[in-house]
């Protein structure tokens, strides 16, 4: 009997450690961050948003697809477009993907000459395609003017896009990120990782909870 | 004449699936509401949230259920993880803790099997949900279920300080 009653007393306390502990926290203030080396021409939203998202993805990875059509373009509308996330989009091209280099070089060039948007959408649209008969340049072509297209053709042959590939690579390194999608979302001064697709009821709530924070 | 002896391998077994898995169910949980790694800590609510992204990475649950599941579950390991140390209705807790750690289990075994790359999302950490992953969960599985089991064996045995039955 005084075992037991030990052992409540015991379980009890622990339990009223945990919830003093819990109140502590709850309403503890957050520093602001900032975030270096974005390229303006894979980002979208504004600068000064509250929230930063970096996606780290590859154009020939299905869960990066699945993230860009079930999450981001619902993210896009509600939370880039209205002011409330920077969306940076950040090439992470795993070397087990044969074509998601030449993809990513595609992504770049196009984003230089803004065409970024349309040039993603065809690419992870039809990813399936493009994997099997590795014509990027076809795909992309489909999008975008013939003008346009001269140019993104130039700027991929004039091999300068690397450089701003390798730099991605080497941020998510320094993030160890090791698998596509990842994305880190930034507020104030806080680093989330989040590894593999999220849907957008969830990820919805998690920036919600962000941005009211105080 | 005892009956049985103060001290044998069943519950040798016993007391080492007690504290093993009290423990890692105490940090695990600890872990998910607090992000010990992370500096300075989110408050709680965004820590739950954050859980709850990785819980839903699983691709298992409608988002109801997974916002319930990362909600609960962190300060479930905490309750279970203090039971289990406590050694108090181990019979209960300890098949309690069976059936959830055998549900992780099932959870890491599907996702391994689909290729899903994601983190387990086990200690709040980044860490990829990887093979060795799947045999640390199917070794806790089976700890979990040999202290169950024995927890069982033992409760019908007489105490060492009991009465000799009559004949």
């Amino acid at each position: 009997m005084i075992r037991q009653r030990i052992l409540v007393l015991t379980f009890a306390g622990t339990l009223f450690g945990l919830c003093c502990i819990l109140l502590a926290h709850a309403g503890m203030p957050q520093s602001a961050g900032a975030i270096s080396d974005i390229d303006p021409h894979t980002a979208f939203g504004s600068k000064t948003a509250p929230v930063v998202m970096e996606v780290f993805s590859d154009f020939q990875c299905p869960a990066c697809k699945t993230l860009y059509t079930g999450t981001n373009r619902q993210l896009m509308d509600n939370y880039v477009s209205t002011g409330k996330v920077y969306l940076i989009h950040r090439d992470f091209p795993l070397p087990m993907h044969a074509h998601s280099r030449i993809a990513a070089r595609y992504g770049r060039a196009a984003a230089q000459i803004g065409k970024f948007e349309p040039v993603e959408q065809v690419l992870f649209q039809n990813q399936e395609k493009w994997e099997q008969s590795g014509d990027v340049d076809g795909t992309v072509a489909s999008v975008l003017s013939a003008a346009d297209m001269a140019k993104v053709r130039a700027l991929v042959k004039g091999g300068t896009l690397e450089a701003g590939i390798d730099k991605d690579y080497a941020l998510g390194q320094a993030y160890h990120v090791n698998q596509t999608p990842t994305s880190i979302i930034h507020s104030r001064g806080q680093t989330f990782p989040v590894v593999g697709v999220v849907s957008y009821d969830i990820l919805h709530n998690f920036l919600d909870q962000l941005l009211s924070q105080k | 004449m005892m009956q049985s002896s103060p001290f044998n391998l069943r519950r040798a077994l016993i007391l080492i699936g007690r504290f093993v898995l009290g423990g890692i169910f105490l940090y695990a949980g600890y872990a998910k509401i607090f992000l010990p790694n992370m500096n300075p800590h989110p408050p709680i609510k965004i820590a739950l949230s954050l859980f709850a992204m990785q819980v839903d990475s699983y691709q298992m649950l409608p988002p109801w259920a997974v916002n319930f599941v990362a909600h609960t579950l962190p300060f479930a390991e905490i309750a279970l993880g203090l039971l289990l140390l406590i050694g108090w209705q181990l019979r209960i807790w300890g098949t309690l803790t069976s059936l959830i750690i055998l549900g992780f289990f099932a959870a890491v075994v599907r996702s391994y099997a689909l290729g899903l790359q994601i983190n387990c999302g086990c200690f709040a950490n980044p860490e990829p949900l990887t093979i060795s992953t799947v045999f640390r969960d199917g070794l806790l599985a089976a700890l979990a279920l040999v202290m169950t089991v024995f927890a069982f064996i033992e409760a019908r045995k007489p105490h060492s300080w009991s009465a000799p039955e009559k004949a």
